[in-house]
């Protein structure tokens, strides 16, 4: 059953979607940073404010996952921002999450070694966000 | 036309003195996203460990880097101890790299050996020499300059 984007049911499938992931664990262990996901309102797509997703990822497994205003996801050690239609096209799978970052369509802040390290890690994780049946703002 | 005057610090984000930041400038006023984060990369690896310290500080090249699936590129100007980074690929490279983002992404990952060579018998570093024999990873200039590539690739490596 498909949820809304960026509500609390969303948030808790894309965390277990995150935990059920094996390639994931793998790929993430040693990972103990949290990361923020901030996704910028566009009125006109009827997105109309700016939302955030706080995740408490640790050694291979999503701690938890929040959705919040977007200054929580902020205040997170990694921040990914783009606007909302941007983050759409990543969970349909029409923009590549690391070629986003190298256009500057999707951006981060961080430390650049780390986010590398874990590259796979991150292609994984995006891949979990594509697994959500996801009932879109500016569709319904 | 590139304009060398106007360069940016990578390190300005962080608010480090004008010394601190002079490792990266970048040639055009408006970098690229790639530019600033090959560019923010390097200057981490290379302030995080000395032995990198030490291949930035010697080493002399152009290095091209085309990423083909996006269509940009940068050319790395190394320069003992400084870096300038041009959008696009500017004349009289040493070395040129061409591939797709997540090979590029995949050279930043190989680990360094003990004789600071890098590792092509991992996983990565198996992906990374198997695209170079079917040619999804193409490295202009490498035969000459082999030993330029492997400086390049401590520095790039975030191992």
């Amino acid at each position: 059953m498909s949820v809304k984007f960026g509500s609390d049911d969303w948030a808790k499938q894309f965390k277990d979607e995150v935990n059920k992931s094996s390639a994931y664990k793998a790929a993430a262990k040693g990972w103990k940073w949290t990361v923020g996901l901030v996704v910028e309102a566009e009125p006109d797509k009827n997105f109309p404010e700016s939302l955030g997703v706080v995740m408490d990822l640790y050694d291979g497994e999503a701690r938890d996952i929040k959705v919040g205003p977007a200054s929580d996801a902020q205040k997170c050690d990694f921040v990914i921002t783009a606007p909302y239609s941007r983050w759409k096209q990543v969970s349909k799978k029409e923009l590549d999450a690391t070629k986003g970052m190298l256009q500057g369509k999707l951006k981060l802040k961080g430390d650049l070694p780390t986010i590398v390290r874990y590259t796979k890690a991150s292609q994984e994780m995006t891949e979990c966000t594509t697994r959500v049946p996801v009932e879109w703002p500016d569709e319904s | 036309m590139h304009d060398p005057g106007s360069g940016r610090m990578a390190g300005r984000k962080l608010g480090l003195a004008a010394k601190e930041s002079s490792l990266v400038q970048y040639a055009r006023a408006e970098p690229s996203a790639f530019a600033e984060m090959l560019g923010g990369l390097i200057e981490a690896n290379v302030r995080a460990h000395p032995g990198k310290r030490k291949d930035f500080d010697v080493l002399v090249a152009r290095v091209g880097i085309w990423v083909t699936d996006i269509d940009e590129g940068v050319t790395l100007a190394f320069d003992a101890g400084r870096l300038t980074i041009y959008n696009g690929l500017e004349p009289e490279r040493t070395i040129t790299i061409r591939a797709e983002a997540e090979t590029v992404m995949s050279l930043s990952n190989l680990k360094i050996g003990p004789l600071g060579l890098p590792v092509y018998h991992d996983e990565v570093g198996r992906g990374v020499a198997l695209k170079l024999l079917r040619r999804k990873l193409r490295i202009d200039g490498l035969l000459p300059n082999i030993a330029t590539l492997n400086r390049v690739t401590r520095i790039f490596s975030v191992h």
